[in-house]
């Protein structure tokens, strides 16, 4: 009776299969490991797009098979890279600092050290003192687990207020922006202790570590392809088996589940929480290979691309919210970039950096009305159908007697 | 004489001014079938929204079990916990899940996140869901989305999760609507069968349904109880005949 779970889950092996070759694929490509053929810039674009899809999948958890249309989880997105942005940040300008105050004739102390430190980095928002919230930031262990603790923690504090209110639908949809939004304006304040709308840059820069960005962005991709794996693994863990039958369950028909004997709340908040986790290590992975993360990132509108995403790959499926996150952030960049040819209409020339957004609102409107399954629903017409039987939806036919028509 | 498993007394709610319920006061022996009837309006939904922590009443008490807890201040899933299942109305059973996970899920076990997390299916679970599936005459459906079931059919299914749930009380609200006469008969067969072991309270509206239970009957009649007996005792009674036949 009781199967493997990755036996029972044969899209989790398709997909691991198909990571693996992608990043093997990559790694044969890239500069640092192999023939040159992409460029190190276009490495961390897909890393980048890695660390997309995890949260895609995480936001998939949350709204394709909880139902609840979070609209604030790059907020977690965004604690994860400040997070792992301030150590980077310390550590680094500490080497630098240290390494020009050693030719002084008298050693540096402590206190002028931290000074120093302080001044380069709070210089741009005129202070130099630490601010209480970098306490931590000398260490990396600290640092690594305010990752998966702050986001965990704020997920947990607010969806506990939130569900146990028995806020709902586009309710709570509201609330989750009011507090990525929230977050965002804190943020952007010059005595927030985070620098602002300047927000931490030179992430790219790994303390110790003398390799050049050609092996960085390359380890980045490795770290981000593990990390979406793992992330998929989880995901489908907890998606399959019992609890993702309570889960879809609650999504459906949430007051039935409660007369079932399952506290809704409990299980709404635990796919909330460990979602807003594995969204700040998506994050964290995210922002060293940008290099640079400020309040802006964590903006409402970028969590509603998320959704947008998730809504366009496909809901309900972890591959199609990888599908989303890939296609539309890489035909984004492609778009954005202005690499994409304009269109001269004659009378008027489509210059796409403008009417990129115009093209996704309309295919988010397209797929929302015409294919609610997403990108990812193409994949049932090629599955095979395993009933013969056609069943009552589709008339009272039974399968000797043919499909109606 | 049954020992007594729920005592409602005394209770009232007012929505907006009107009085659903009115100084109502019932006792449910386990085991026992029950069946309440009243014309529209006359609380028994209400009279199970109560019960079942949905509403909650201005005055009175619900008191459960043995140790006569109080309801009321108990959240739904912990009052689904103690023991009380109930079917609503119109079928709800989760469409897009197939009958064996619909049943699963109803299955009685632990109910915490973490314990659903790591379940592990057991050869006895799966036992328990087969004789439950045969109880309601959908062991070949297993597998079927319930969503594909007939209107009869998700009827007995949410019948069956709420005997999976193996619960002290069953309160059913109107399970034959919407029933062709043999699915009734099976109905009854199956409500009448789960009530030897167990407390049922079957809402209806139906008095022939409600003639082949063959139980006690309360009358409901704005909010509060009319009559209670045998159903030949009620309908003699002068009261419901100028309910039900008069105005």
């Amino acid at each position: 009776m009781t199967k493997s779970f990755l036996a029972t889950n044969r899209s989790v092996l398709v997909f691991l299969l198909v990571l693996s070759l992608f990043t093997l694929a990559v790694t044969v490509m890239a500069e640092a490991t192999g023939y040159g053929l992409i460029s190190t810039s276009f490495v961390k674009t897909l890393g980048k797009t890695l660390c997309l899809c995890l949260i895609a999948i995480a936001m998939d958890v949350v709204w394709g098979y909880c139902g609840i249309l979070s609209l604030g989880h790059f907020a977690f997105f965004g604690i994860g890279g400040y997070a792992i942005g301030m150590w980077l940040m310390y550590a680094r300008t500490e080497e630098i600092v240290a390494g020009s105050l050693a030719n002084q004739p008298l050693p540096a102390t402590a206190q002028e050290l931290s000074d120093a430190i302080g001044t380069q980095i709070f210089g741009v928002v005129g202070s130099s003192d630490f601010p209480l919230i970098w306490s931590f930031a000398h260490s990396l262990p600290l640092q690594l687990l305010a990752i998966l603790i702050v986001p965990g923690l704020l997920a947990l504090v607010f969806g506990w207020l939130a569900f146990r209110s028995r806020v709902t639908g586009v309710y709570l949809s509201i609330l989750t922006q009011a507090m990525t939004l929230a977050l965002s304006l804190y943020l952007f304040q010059n005595d927030s202790g985070l620098r602002g709308n300047n927000g931490l840059s030179g992430l790219q820069n790994i303390p110790g570590v003398s390799a050049s960005q050609d092996d960085v962005s390359i380890w980045f991709f490795w770290a981000s392809a593990v990390a979406l794996g793992l992330g998929y693994v989880l995901f489908a863990f907890v998606t399959s088996g019992k609890m993702g039958s309570v889960i879809r369950a609650i999504r459906d028909d949430e007051a039935r589940v409660r007369f079932l004997g399952y506290h809704v709340e409990s299980y709404k908040l635990f796919v909330f929480t460990i979602t807003a986790m594995v969204a700040g290590i998506a994050g964290a992975l995210y922002y060293p290979q940008a290099g640079i993360i400020n309040p802006a990132e964590i903006a409402p509108i970028a969590s509603i691309y998320l959704a947008v995403w998730v809504a366009i790959g496909g809901r309900g499926r972890l591959y199609g919210a990888v599908i989303g996150a890939t296609l539309v952030s890489l035909l984004s960049s492609w778009f954005t970039g202005g690499s994409a040819p304009a269109i001269n209409l004659g009378f008027y020339k489509i210059v796409w950096t403008d009417w990129w957004l115009v093209l996704l609102g309309l295919s988010f409107v397209a797929v929302t009305l015409f294919f609610p399954q997403g990108i990812g629903g193409l994949f049932d017409f090629v599955a095979v159908k395993r009933n013969s039987d056609y069943g009552p939806s589709e008339g009272a036919w039974r399968a000797e007697e043919g499909k109606p028509e | 004489m049954n020992k007594r498993l729920l005592e409602v007394s005394g209770v009232s709610v007012t929505f907006d001014g009107f009085r659903a319920i009115n100084n109502l006061s019932i006792a449910i022996a386990e085991p026992e079938l029950r069946a309440v009837i009243g014309p529209n309006g006359a609380g028994k939904t209400t009279f199970m929204d109560i019960i079942t922590g949905k509403t909650k009443p201005d005055e009175g008490k619900v008191i459960w079990g043995e140790k006569s807890i109080s309801l009321l201040g108990m959240s739904e899933s912990q009052i689904a916990r103690a023991g009380i299942g109930r079917k609503f109305q119109k079928p709800t059973v989760f469409e897009a899940q197939t009958v064996r996970e619909n049943l699963a899920m109803a299955l009685k076990n632990k109910r915490g996140p973490f314990d659903v997390l790591f379940y592990r299916k057991t050869a006895d679970g799966a036992a328990r869901i087969e004789a439950l599936a045969a109880e309601i005459g959908l062991s070949d459906q297993l597998t079927r989305v319930a969503g594909e079931l007939s209107h009869g059919q998700k009827q007995w299914l949410e019948i069956g999760m709420l005997l999976a749930q193996d619960p002290r009380l069953l309160l059913v609200d109107e399970p034959a609507a919407g029933m062709t006469p043999a699915e009734r008969e099976q109905t009854t067969d199956l409500l009448v069968r789960a009530a030897k072991t167990r407390a049922v309270v079957v809402v209806e509206h139906d008095m022939e349904f409600v003639r082949r239970l063959n139980c006690k009957v309360t009358v409901l009649h704005e909010g509060s109880v009319l009559a209670e007996g045998s159903l030949d005792h009620v309908t003699q009674n002068p009261d419901v005949i100028e309910v039900y036949l008069g105005r």
